[in-house]
């Protein structure tokens, strides 16, 4: 890869800040009643303590909660946390989340979209009654600036302790006023350890992430939760980070395919860890040279990776991939477009990612679709895939390799 | 005719030639890409992917804006991945960055992976992307905010850019 980038470094966030006030936000309320009307393609699903499947989705402003208690088939009577409408983000990288506490909490996180291009609030609600009323939520982020603050993973820790992440602009914002160039975004979190009644104090795990890809989270064996993101490497290599959130100091690279752009990939990777600890990890690279899908193992806690393995077609726009591991049962899925639908491609694993069965098709749309997600009930791995023609569905991953 | 109303006259024909000049957006759907190509048959032009949710696509565009002033003759292609309900948006933009003459196009079809897949198979959907096509249209890809100098260098000798390792 091959830009010349000397003079295009320029910070994006003086690019956000410059237009602020401008465009998109001269008419907030068209903009804002549009929004709303579009259809968000973007479902969330995770499976609850007993294994019944719960949705996320978003209708007019609101998230809508619901639960299934036949793996999928049908879903109870959605519930809308949220009782004001407000902007949600819900489609491509941003879908709403759901994680379980340990005595049956259900919380539910977003991202409010504001009326300034690139910015957003991360917002939290949580349910003590099984998912029958939601507690009025909550804007994490205690940055109240209207920039980015975009881009939550939501993770319930060993200890019932609730973790939220982010993309959050605000060194980037203080840069700016001070003058200073800034590069890409920061990674954020904060910690409930009351249940989600209230979260500390913000805090950063690292500075300099790319702006606009979601960050993946997953719970250690030891119940400490780890992420997984797209950071800025140097001046700008746009590959990818693993951080254990104990220890903010032990930020690992895992990916060296030296992506160097100024550009937006809109592509966050994935991760899993299976309960003999290994780490699964899939991403996208745009580098010219090493353009696709990987796969990377660590057996070490994150200490060490396996060589990456390609996976995917790139000349078919493999992209958004997602790990999940169930035992040793690990099943990688992505997009892929083969000239007229969208399918969402699989490749299994039944020795813990050492080797792969060849690629499947789980499924096909030509239309509109969300990014694919693999959910586990703790005995089959789902695929969960909204599309505009098909509806949101569940399929459940073949049992035997093919 | 008074002096005054010549000016008045003058000034609303300004005017309506500078509405008229605004950034009319095209609907891109399934086989504009060909069209685009057709209009283009043996000309070299730049094809600009971007949407007002990339940050770094500000900075293209503004480098974009600069070399059409300074070539007015270079065909430059911009292609919003937004959707035509973001028209009033987008135009502002452009014209901001003085690309208000320029040929614009809007995604109109929520099928983004064909749209994607007509424009080049291999894009994973980064934005800016840049391609430069030369007068047989053989293609360059960029992804990212490009330096001026190797907008300019395409200006100059539009042909591919030859790529550096």
């Amino acid at each position: 890869m091959v830009l010349m980038l000397a003079a295009a470094v320029l910070a994006p966030a003086s690019a956000e800040s410059e237009h602020s006030g401008h465009d998109t936000s001269r008419d907030p309320k068209s903009a804002w009643e549009k929004s709303l009307a579009r259809p968000a393609l973007a479902v969330g699903v995770a499976a609850d303590a007993s294994g019944r499947l719960w949705r996320a989705r978003v209708e007019t402003g609101q998230v809508l909660v619901s639960r299934s208690d036949d793996a999928g088939k049908t879903f109870t009577a959605s519930v809308a946390v949220n009782r004001e409408a407000e902007r949600i983000a819900a489609d491509g990288e941003n879908r709403p989340k759901l994680a379980f506490g340990q005595n049956g909490e259900l919380y539910v996180s977003w991202t409010q979209s504001l009326d300034q291009p690139f910015s957003g609030h991360v917002r939290f609600a949580r349910s003590l009654d099984n998912g029958r009323s939601f507690s009025a939520p909550l804007t994490v982020n205690d940055n109240a600036e209207i920039i980015s603050h975009r881009f939550d993973s939501l993770l319930v820790d060993g200890r019932g302790r609730v973790w939220l992440t982010w993309l959050d602009k605000r060194d980037a914002s203080a840069a700016k006023q001070s003058g200073q160039a800034y590069t890409g975004a920061a990674l954020y979190y904060a910690v409930s350890d009351d249940r989600g009644a209230s979260f500390a104090p913000n805090r950063r795990l690292a500075a300099h992430s790319c702006e606009c890809c979601r960050i993946a989270l997953a719970r250690d064996t030891d119940g400490v939760p780890v992420a997984f993101w797209r950071h800025v490497f140097g001046q700008n290599i746009r590959d990818h980070a693993l951080a254990r959130l104990d220890d903010a100091a032990a930020l690992r690279r895992v990916s060296h395919e030296q992506w160097s752009v100024d550009a937006c990939p809109h592509h966050g990777p994935a991760l899993a860890i299976g309960a003999d600890g290994v780490q699964h990890l899939a991403w996208f690279s745009g580098a010219e040279k090493q353009r696709g899908l990987f796969y990377a193992q660590s057996r070490d806690r994150g200490q060490t990776f396996s060589a990456p393995l390609a996976f995917g077609n790139p000349d078919a726009q493999a992209g958004h991939p997602q790990v999940l591991a169930l035992g040793t049962h690990v099943s990688l899925v992505w997009k892929e477009f083969d000239g007229k639908q969208t399918v969402i491609r699989a490749q299994q694993s039944r020795d813990a990612g050492l080797t792969f069965a060849n690629p499947v098709t789980l499924a096909a749309s030509a239309s509109a679709s969300d990014h694919p997600l693999l959910v586990s009930d703790g005995k089959h791995i789902y695929l969960s895939w909204n599309s505009v023609a098909e509806g949101h569905r569940l399929v459940a991953l073949p049992e035997d390799s093919p | 005719m008074t002096g005054a109303t010549r000016f008045m006259l003058g000034l609303l024909a300004a005017l309506a030639g500078a509405a008229t000049q605004a950034a009319e957006l095209q609907p891109f759907v399934a086989g504009s890409m060909q069209q685009i190509r057709s209009a283009h048959a043996d000309q070299p032009f730049v094809l600009a992917l971007w949407s007002i949710t990339c940050p770094h696509c500000q900075e293209e565009l503004a480098q974009l804006g600069k070399l059409q002033q300074q070539h007015p003759e270079l065909n430059v292609v911009l292609v919003s991945t937004d959707t035509p309900d973001d028209a009033e948006a987008l135009t502002a933009i452009l014209a901001r960055h003085g690309l208000a003459r320029a040929e614009t196009w809007v995604y109109a079809d929520a099928f983004v992976e064909r749209l994607r897949f007509e424009i080049d198979p291999r894009w994973g959907g980064e934005l800016p992307r840049t391609y430069f096509f030369d007068r047989v249209h053989a293609v360059t890809a960029r992804s990212g905010a490009l330096a001026p100098a190797e907008l300019e260098r395409w200006a100059v000798t539009p042909v591919a850019p030859t790529a550096t390792p």
